[in-house]
């Protein structure tokens, strides 16, 4: 399967229209049926998928349109967490932080039905489906039950091992694993690495791993040891300074971060451009999928729609210079392949 | 020996009042609504304080979205920048850039601290108020220097001509100094950094502004490297241990805020029995800031802390 070159997509997340939101509050409230919920969600989805289509994105995905938030959509559906109330994460961004009160297990599919139904509808061949990894999951939750965190995240990681087996026999070909926490611990890197490639032992697919707002020369370290396809790394957050630890991405794939999700000011496409060719000087073209930085959640929906479009041309631009060198498209690698 | 219950650093700020907030900030209630819901806050938390039991307090920080916001904001010289981790936890802080010799702006810091001693005054006159602000060693470990030939020259200058002139306008006998950075260094989950601030800098600016007010420096995330004298020194007993060094009056941070597990008081009493010989005046306290914790477990934690209290 050959992709342009620069694939375009997402990291996940999108701002949610006004008119959902308003569901989730009528559902929360018992006002709204489930049934007339989950459509108002799949409705959000297919217009959401669609806006990533008309930005012209290769591989879009829904914008988590039926998810509440990244752990907590995960950790309600694995049995053996429970809340307390939501904690803050910066300004007035709050999530529901979950403990583990006993041994955690894989009682229903997390994201199944939510693939199956982006894949129906969408028009493109692939989609990107985003979870949130083991070691994230484990680190951005309390433990009250296991006697050491690397327990609490092996057991996470097995639970999503069947979940993403069960999208790879599905037709899912592009899983995004979430792990902005990875290198929350610098001491615990070591063992989470394993922990991660324990959640896509035996998968065959193209898995990219997500990490933001970290120290990359620590997870640089790691590079060789992760069996993933690709990195999807933040970087217009910090003003594309200080790319050196990217000597060491030597064979895998970099998801390229060039729009800023947490500033509302829409790059233009020569500033994108602008920051592609300087990452050349580190990764090959033919490396390169161009992304946003992080989800895109925080951000008004009109201004998230506008980043992705300048994004997209963006690429466009470079695209046409790659031309000339006869650079068109790459094939889609997956873990075959590395 | 007296163990005192006492609170450091930030409460988690209330859903509500957080949605008063954003409310604010996109222009659909005015400032007066908004200072009312502060106040109001602040008296239902001071309220809750003085039924845990504890008796050295702080505003809880409701008004403060991280340890250095919105002060970064009141400091010539300084940008704010994009979001970096707060240490290891998922919780994220604002950055102050250095674009030049860094001095005080006039700041509604010394005003806020006065209405939460009028509110404090009303609820619960026999607690003690400390006011928050960042240490200028932990500033300057936070900040991206783009401006000072050292971060030693900056943590200097922080002190010298940002917190001496404020710490001098707040009307509280004891100001606390957030200084994480005395006993963390700062990680490596959150950038590379290979400047460093010496032990007797750190020691010696702090020192100094002791010698202003009474200070509580409270440390976490670790054992502290710098034991400045003349404070009270607040260590994190949870993720650390007494350094050598410290006598008299000591915090002890004994409740762990980072886990919703709950302790137990007799084996917290326990390790208190064993310390109380060497101090002639324990404060017990969360071992780190309570935003770690969804609010119900945090006054859940405060009401345990406040059971410690007594002789």
């Amino acid at each position: 399967m050959e992709l342009p070159i620069l694939p375009t997509s997402v990291i996940g997340s999108y701002p949610k229209p006004r008119w959902l939101l308003r569901q989730y509050k009528l559902y929360e409230l018992g006002k709204i049926s489930e049934e007339d919920f989950k459509e108002a969600v799949r409705d959000a989805s297919i217009a959401v998928l669609r806006e990533h289509e008309r930005a012209r994105i290769d591989i879009p995905w829904d914008g988590e349109m039926g998810r509440s938030e990244m752990t907590e959509y995960f950790t309600a559906k694995i049995h053996g967490f429970r809340f307390y109330g939501p904690i803050r994460v910066w300004g007035n961004f709050y999530f529901n932080k979950a403990s583990a009160v006993s041994k955690l297990e894989y009682r229903e599919p997390l994201v199944l039905d939510e693939f199956r139904f982006v894949q129906s509808v969408t028009t493109k061949e692939i989609v990107k489906v985003p979870i949130t990894g083991p070691y994230t999951l484990a680190d951005w939750s309390f433990n009250e039950y296991y006697d050491t965190k690397e327990d609490f995240a092996m057991d996470l990681a097995k639970i999503l091992n069947k979940e993403f087996k069960l999208l790879e026999e599905e037709g899912a070909k592009f899983i995004q694993i979430d792990e902005p926490a990875i290198l929350n611990h610098p001491d615990e890197v070591e063992w989470a690495v394993d922990v991660v490639n324990r959640a896509v032992k035996g998968l065959k697919i193209k898995v990219s791993m997500h990490v933001c707002y970290s120290n990359y020369y620590l997870l640089a370290d790691y590079f060789d040891d992760l069996k993933v396809t690709q990195f999807a790394l933040e970087f217009a957050n910090r003003n594309f300074r200080d790319m050196d630890f990217l000597k060491k991405l030597t064979y895998q794939e970099l998801g390229f971060g060039v729009v800023d999700v947490h500033n509302p000011r829409i790059e233009s496409p020569e500033e994108v451009a602008r920051a592609i060719r300087k990452v050349f000087k580190y990764i090959e073209p033919e490396r390169l999928y161009i992304n946003p930085d992080c989800g895109l959640k925080l951000l008004s929906r009109d201004i998230a729609y506008r980043k992705l479009v300048n994004m997209v041309k963006g690429v466009e631009i470079v695209r046409k210079e790659l031309e000339r060198e006869e650079k068109t498209s790459i094939p889609f690698r997956t873990l075959r392949d590395i | 020996m007296r163990i005192i219950p006492a609170l450091i650093g930030s409460l988690p700020r209330p859903l509500g009042l957080a949605k008063k907030i954003e409310l604010y900030n996109i222009g659909r209630l005015s400032e007066e609504k908004l200072e009312e819901k502060y106040r109001e806050y602040t008296r239902r938390a001071f309220e809750k304080l003085r039924e845990a039991g504890v008796k050295v307090v702080t505003d809880g920080m409701y008004r403060w979205d991280d340890i250095f916001n919105p002060l970064i904001r009141y400091i010539d010289g300084v940008e704010v920048n994009g979001l970096f981790k707060f240490y290891e936890n998922n919780f994220f802080y604002r950055s102050p850039v250095i674009k030049d010799e860094v001095s005080l702006l006039d700041n509604p810091i010394p005003k806020w601290v006065n209405i939460a001693k009028e509110i404090l005054e009303e609820v619960y006159p026999e607690a003690t108020l400390k006011a928050v602000l960042p240490g200028p060693v932990t500033l300057a470990y936070h900040s991206l220097n783009e401006y000072y030939e050292s971060l030693e020259a900056l943590a200097r200058d922080y002190a010298e001509r940002v917190l001496a002139p404020l710490i001098k306008e707040l009307e509280v006998e004891i100001v606390e100094l957030q200084e994480p950075a005395l006993a963390s260094e700062l990680s490596r989950a959150t950038r590379e950094d290979e400047v460093h601030i010496s032990k007797e800098i750190a020691r010696v600016v702090i020192e100094e502004l002791g010698k202003l007010r009474k200070l509580w420096v409270v440390t976490y995330f670790g054992t502290p490297q710098v034991v400045p004298k003349g404070v009270i020194l607040n260590v994190d007993l949870v993720e650390g241990s007494l350094p050598e060094g410290v006598s008299g009056e000591v915090g002890l941070g004994v409740i762990n805020a980072r886990e919703t597990k709950m302790e137990r008081t007799d084996r917290i009493r326990d390790r208190l029995l064993k310390l109380s010989g060497n101090f002639s005046r324990i404060y017990v306290t969360p071992n780190t800031l309570l935003d770690f914790l969804p609010e119900s477990v945090a006054w859940r934690k405060l009401r345990l802390l406040g059971r410690l209290g007594g002789e």
